[in-house]
């Protein structure tokens, strides 16, 4: 830190030079009284040094929420979102995937959550005006191999999916270029490719959204019944780079979780988020719900839907909370081209319990 | 002059010198000349000349500020009641915090994701700006975002809610001309967003605060979303945690007196095991619950949103419910009474040594 730089009395610097002081941060985490102590300098000179060095570590100053609203801010607020590639959820979600912040999407296993990611692995290639971000994806697997063959069906499937685009559009699309697999078998590896891979292809501005396929497998494994703490502790950090990135690059990231079983009634001990009557809950506790933004599970639920004279299993994409959204939910369906949402008039639908 | 000469505005190390030089009041030092008071002190000259010129300059404006610094009991219980609160569009919950929340406190929320802390603290930004004829504060707000969760549509929503609610209530000419000057372009304006990534940026926003509430006087509510998010991860030496979160609770009680505002913190929960059963308890540990002078605990109950007031030291405390609609934080259609609950408030967060209030309904 380069203490000349700030506007203050020669005296005060040298008093800081003196006392050993390196970095900013070290400033700020003393305090005023204490400061005195080891710099020997008066009260004044310390509150002048606290103002001088806040100064030097704020990034920007107050903006007014007008200011956000009307899209003079792109670094705090974008003004547009990641779409789903389906009015219906864009619908639910109020236009798709907030580009900041970590949403979260659990459910059972078959209930659909990698197919709503692919989904969103290729919707992020498009250009901002048709709902993308005009850049690629990652997408980390930690349990099975990614699903290769399944994305190039989605790939061919594309016109029928979004018959609003131009087909000149949707075939200059390099798809399959600019989705960027990676496999993390163990917790080293996922730190590893988040602290490192990851950041490279974001700054090159290859990738913007970031998938992890899924978040709770690996920390379930690899941690017993007791260990809760260490757990949590890994989780956090985790979390942590997952959010600085996201907000460093504008890049939604989108974290798949399972789900656990509630075997007991309600429990003063767990947060059941509202979800009365649920028999299952989004896993990893309120340690990392505390990280999620935006938190949407899906289930899968008995009966067919039709299209076209297709028929699918329905799912239930429901919103458990997310800061600018109600508690509402959707209908979907998962066919050849991909996830689409079922309009709530539909009458083909047998709905037996969820 | 009888001020003592610890208590003067010096360097600690000039002011041991003195001290051992025997200085003990400042009466003592105003007539010594700098090259004496140099050598009996063992101070420099250049010390020497400050300390002579500080004496001079404090000399007549401290005696009368001693007179004028005591005040009566009344005297701060009018200035209490003129502070005024901020409404929260919950009546439940206004009349559980006394009509909202106060000014000149740091009231903190603590609940689990989803819950309703920031919806709360996006509804106070917005209620800190209803004009005075509405019987609101008329001010502006300051919002310190550090997880990120500050979407602006939602609070245009709530501004629009906001405007159409007073809207229905204007009745005289001057609620209508406060009413045109009222539109969710301007409460938007009024709103100022920093965000803030790691708890080294919060601490320094909070060292700037001083200056820009200067800056802006009629910012009336600084909220902090949320103040645990920075500091729960990272820290090996959980002492330095706690003495800065304790350092940060101090500056900001600090700045909520001496400028008028409402300071509102929202804190996670954290589960916590004891006996074998697992409670879910705010976060930060045991020493912050201290920190704030007012503690509501937001939390779930089957499908109701229960928002109870735990720790006050003029309200009782009660447990309301309340929901969270389209136009905002509102009461719940199905309990219209707060309800003072004393023992489920208590058993729910666990604190086994708080004795259950009893107190009348006055």
């Amino acid at each position: 830190m380069e203490w000349e730089q700030l506007d203050l009395n020669p005296r005060i610097i040298t008093a800081v030079k003196k006392a050993n002081f390196r970095s900013a941060k070290e400033i700020l985490c003393v305090s005023g009284p204490d400061l005195q102590r080891l710099t020997r300098l008066s009260k004044t000179d310390v509150q002048r040094l606290h103002y001088a060095v806040a100064a030097t570590v704020r990034k920007s100053k107050p903006v007014t929420a007008l200011q956000l609203f009307q899209g003079e801010c792109p670094v705090l607020e974008a003004g547009h979102r990641l779409s789903f590639a389906c009015p219906i959820l864009d619908g639910l979600m109020r236009g798709g995937l907030p580009l900041r912040g970590i949403t979260e999407l659990a459910g059972e296993s078959a209930a659909g959550k990698t197919q709503f990611c692919l989904q969103l692995c290729l919707s992020v290639q498009y250009p901002q005006e048709n709902g993308g971000l005009n850049s690629g994806a990652v997408y980390i697997c930690t349990e099975d191999s990614f699903p290769i063959k399944r994305l190039r069906q989605l790939i061919t499937q594309q016109p029928r999916l979004r018959p609003d685009l131009p087909p000149a559009l949707i075939r200059s699309r390099r798809f399959s270029d600019n989705i960027y697999i990676e496999h993390a078998a163990d917790l080293e590896a996922l730190q590893a490719c988040v602290s490192q891979r990851v950041p490279v292809l974001l700054k090159r501005g290859l990738v913007r959204l970031l998938v992890v396929d899924s978040v709770a497998a690996l920390f379930r494994s690899e941690f017993q019944a007791d260990e809760a703490i260490e757990r949590s502790r890994h989780l956090l950090a985790f979390s942590n780079r997952l959010h600085h990135l996201s907000h460093e690059y504008g890049a939604p990231v989108v974290c798949v979780n399972q789900v656990t079983d509630v075997v007991d009634g309600p429990n003063q001990g767990r947060c059941d988020y509202g979800l009365v009557g649920s028999k299952v809950l989004p896993a990893l506790g309120i340690a990392w719900a505390n990280q999620v933004m935006v938190r949407l599970m899906l289930r899968r639920l008995t009966g067919q839907v039709q299209s076209d004279n297709r028929s699918s299993a329905p799912r239930k994409l429901e919103v458990v909370f997310a800061p600018h959204l109600p508690r509402a939910s959707c209908l979907c369906g998962v066919w050849e081209e991909g996830v689409r949402g079922i309009p709530d008039d539909h009458s083909d639908l047998q709905q037996g319990s969820s | 002059m009888h001020r003592t000469v610890p208590s003067l505005p010096l360097a600690p190390s000039v002011k041991v010198k003195l001290i051992n030089a025997g200085f003990q009041v400042a009466s003592d030092l105003t007539d010594m000349r700098p090259l004496q008071l140099c050598k009996e002190a063992g101070i420099s000259q250049e010390e020497a000349v400050e300390v002579l010129q500080m004496l001079r300059d404090d000399g007549q404006p401290h005696q009368q500020r001693a007179a004028t610094e005591s005040l009566t009991a009344l005297d701060l219980l009018h200035q209490e009641q003129a502070q005024g609160s901020i409404v929260t569009f919950c009546s439940a919950l206004d009349d559980t915090l006394g009509g909202g929340v106060s000014v000149g406190k740091t009231t903190e929320i603590c609940g689990a994701p989803g819950v309703g802390k920031t919806q709360l603290c996006m509804q106070l930004a917005v209620d800190v700006q209803i004009p005075v004829c509405f019987g609101g504060l008329g001010g502006k707000a300051l919002y310190i975002d550090t997880e990120g969760s500050f979407l602006v549509q939602r609070v245009a929503d709530m501004a629009n809610a906001a405007v159409q609610h007073c809207t229905l209530l204007a009745e005289d000419t001057e609620q209508r001309q406060a009413l045109e000057e009222l539109t969710v372009e301007k409460i938007l304006s009024n709103l100022f967003l920093v965000r803030c990534h790691d708890y080294v940026e919060l601490l320094a926003e909070v060292y700037l605060l001083p200056d820009f509430l200067s800056e802006h006087p009629e910012v009336r509510l600084v909220v902090i979303d949320s103040i645990a998010f920075p500091f729960r991860h990272d820290f090996e030496d959980l002492s330095q945690r706690t003495r800065l979160l304790n350092g940060l609770a101090q500056q900001l009680i600090q700045l909520a007196t001496q400028h008028s505002i409402a300071v509102v913190l929202t804190n996670q929960m954290t589960t916590r095991v004891s006996n074998g059963q697992s409670k879910l308890v705010p976060a930060l540990g045991e020493s912050w619950g201290h920190a704030a002078t007012q503690r509501l605990i937001l939390h779930w109950e089957g499908l109701r949103r229960l928002a109870s007031l735990y720790k006050s030291p003029s309200q009782m405390e009660a447990t309301i419910q309340y929901q969270i609609t389209v136009q905002g934080f509102r009461d719940s259609p199905d309990e219209p009474r707060p309800v003072p609950d004393v023992s489920a408030v208590s058993s729910q967060s666990g604190n086994h040594s708080k004795r259950p209030r009893m107190e009348d309904l006055s």
